[in-house]
């Protein structure tokens, strides 16, 4: 999606409304899908089966054993149907080609449409279980909330994410946000405006950067007011923005700020709370553009009539704000990229965590059990990184040596491919 | 017996693609086969939940893939098992869940999976490179993997080129 409006903008060119609520639409059955299989695969055995029960058990084996075979059929039949609605909208679930430059390639028939309502329907309903769920297990449960609120999941930083000219949470369009730990605003940039407004950071260590506020520059690993380092994904929309576009995902916004305390929240277990009601927003989204007469209109393409040269387009991925940029040459074939991806972003947050957590529950001298080690894996787990996302490196090859040193520093081997 | 083969991979990746280019020339020779045209041959950049829903359904599946294990010369094919791969209890990745748990879910969920899952897997010299096609030495066992696949779908398991797992162990 962040791909295909950088190539509207390589080509200069607006899509048409109705293409625009139909890339929007496909994007918020996307959404569901991959917000759900995080929740329900990998975060919610955390939290359902508990941190520290062993890992046989604390998997998404364990996860229907606990809340019993049906929920995990609907979690299944519900991917499905958010992929069906892709598959009706864009033609395939994954890596679609109907999104091209100017809008997208093919209207939507009004049969197809009635089918998406029944569909987007049932979406809705999965999204309320994934909240009930999460009020009957988590929220009801004193050990969950005081390790949501208590000090170790804390991470104090700035805050990211793609709101609307209301300054609500939004995935496909609008502006960056970016406020301070004390939730007041920073900045607000437009796509072709981000390089003035974040930069990159290297360290010889890691194949990816470590993003930073330019304005104020790179000031190392510290969190606090005055840092450079920001948060982007569910906690981060959710403290960028002022709310929520939709009235339920509104309502759950609000009893979400009431529960921890107000705004913004730096509790970063809360990230899983704040997933289910995005998956709330997108089901509710979902449902306003299936029932927006606009999205049978068959103007869907706006054909492009200048020489391609360079655009940004930036979208909220499910694990935060991605911005794409690409330069081209006259005929369209791109010469040089820039990738910030929603993993990147979060690089700095997610390297903080791990050290904090580790650091607050890993004692000196003390035994260091499987569940305490589950305990740090949570840490970077709430962020759904996407390392090979993340991962750039520029000779398309890795060259990767590792030396072996001996307890006196000396070299015993060297491995390099 | 429905049967399944998926070819997995990213054929813009050098060797990651031979998975797929297998299942290519695969679907082109059973589509001249009338006793075997119904297999279904599946080319997928797929892992994880997708998986299980692309197995659902069928008694027998064949993956083919690439693979990087130390110490074996490109080209060499292993025949594993999900077994195999049941390395760890822990979730083997950020991002989704494994085979052996995709498999195991499919089943608590009273979803079809196939009771004979075998792997053919491509020792890979190059899955970083961004290119079309194979490095020389994973081409040249390429054909020999697609008669074995074909020889195996129709129960004849004579003439292999694959190796097992216990032969990797030894």
């Amino acid at each position: 999606m962040a791909s295909g409006k950088a190539v509207d903008a390589v080509y200069n060119v607006k899509p048409p409304v109705p293409a625009r609520k139909l890339r929007e639409l496909y994007y918020m059955a996307h959404c569901i899908h991959s917000h759900a299989a995080h929740f329900y695969a990998l975060a919610a055995p955390d939290f359902i089966v508990g941190p520290d029960a062993p890992p046989s058990k604390r998997n998404i084996l364990g996860l229907i054993e606990k809340v019993g075979l049906e929920v995990g059929k609907e979690v299944i039949r519900q991917r499905a149907i958010s992929q069906e609605i892709q598959i009706i909208v864009g033609g395939r679930a994954t890596h679609p080609v109907w999104n091209i430059p100017g809008g997208v390639s093919k209207a939507l028939k009004a049969d197809e449409r009635e089918k998406l309502k029944g569909l987007a329907a049932e979406q809705l309903d999965f999204a309320k279980l994934g909240l009930k769920l999460f009020d009957d297990l988590v929220l009801s449960n004193k050990e969950y909330v005081d390790l949501i609120l208590g000090d170790g999941y804390e991470l104090v930083t700035n805050y990211m994410g793609l709101v609307d000219e209301n300054n609500k949470v939004n995935f496909y369009d609008g502006k960056v946000r970016v406020v301070d730990t004390e939730g007041k605003e920073i900045t607000k940039y437009s796509e072709n405006e981000y390089l003035e407004n974040v930069a990159e950071h290297v360290e010889p260590y890691s194949y990816l950067k470590f993003p930073y506020l330019k304005q104020y520059g790179w000031q190392g690993f510290k969190e606090g007011q005055g840092t450079s380092i920001y948060q982007v994904a569910p906690l981060g929309r959710f403290n960028a923005a002022d709310g929520m576009a939709t009235p339920e995902a509104q309502a759950a916004y609000e009893k979400f700020y009431e529960t921890l305390g107000g705004k913004p929240v730096h509790k970063l277990l809360a990230t899983h709370w704040a997933r289910l009601i995005e998956i709330l927003y997108a089901a509710e989204r979902l449902n306003e553009l299936v029932n927006d007469d606009e999205i049978l209109e068959t103007n869907v393409r706006v054909i492009p009539s200048t020489t391609p040269r360079e655009g940004v387009g930036i979208i909220e991925a499910p694990r935060g704000t991605l911005t794409h940029h690409y330069w081209t040459d006259e005929n369209g074939i791109v010469t040089k990229a820039n990738l910030i991806v929603g993993t990147t972003n979060n690089n700095a947050p997610i390297s903080m965590a791990v050290k904090k957590v580790a650091m607050r529950f890993i004692k000196k001298g003390g035994e260091v059990t499987d569940g305490l080690l589950n305990m740090v894996e949570m840490a970077f787990r709430l962020f759904d990184p996407c390392f090979s996302c993340a991962t750039h490196s520029l000779p398309g090859q890795m060259p990767l040596a590792i030396e072996i040193k001996n307890s006196e520093g000396e070299l015993v081997n060297k491995v390099s491919r | 017996m429905r049967t399944v083969v998926i070819g997995l991979g990213n054929t813009i990746l050098s060797d990651d693609g031979v998975g797929v280019y297998v299942a290519r020339e695969l679907r082109e020779r059973l589509s001249r086969d009338s006793a075997l045209e119904s297999i279904d041959v599946i080319e997928a950049e797929l892992a994880g939940l997708d998986m299980m829903e692309i197995l659902s359904g069928y008694d027998r599946a064949v993956i083919v893939d690439s693979i990087e294990l130390g110490g074996f010369e490109p080209g060499t094919v292993f025949r594993l098992s999900p077994d195999d791969f049941r390395t760890t209890p822990r979730l083997a990745s950020f991002h989704d869940i494994d085979l052996v748990t995709a498999l195991e879910l499919g089943r608590r969920l009273d979803l079809e999976m196939p009771s004979e899952v075998v792997i053919y897997a491509v020792q890979a010299e190059d899955t970083l490179t961004l290119g079309e096609g194979c490095t020389p030495a994973v081409e040249a066992v390429r054909e020999r993997l697609v008669n074995e696949i074909e020889q195996y779908i129709s129960g004849d398991i004579r003439n292999r080129v694959s190796i097992d797992l216990c032969f990797r162990k030894s």
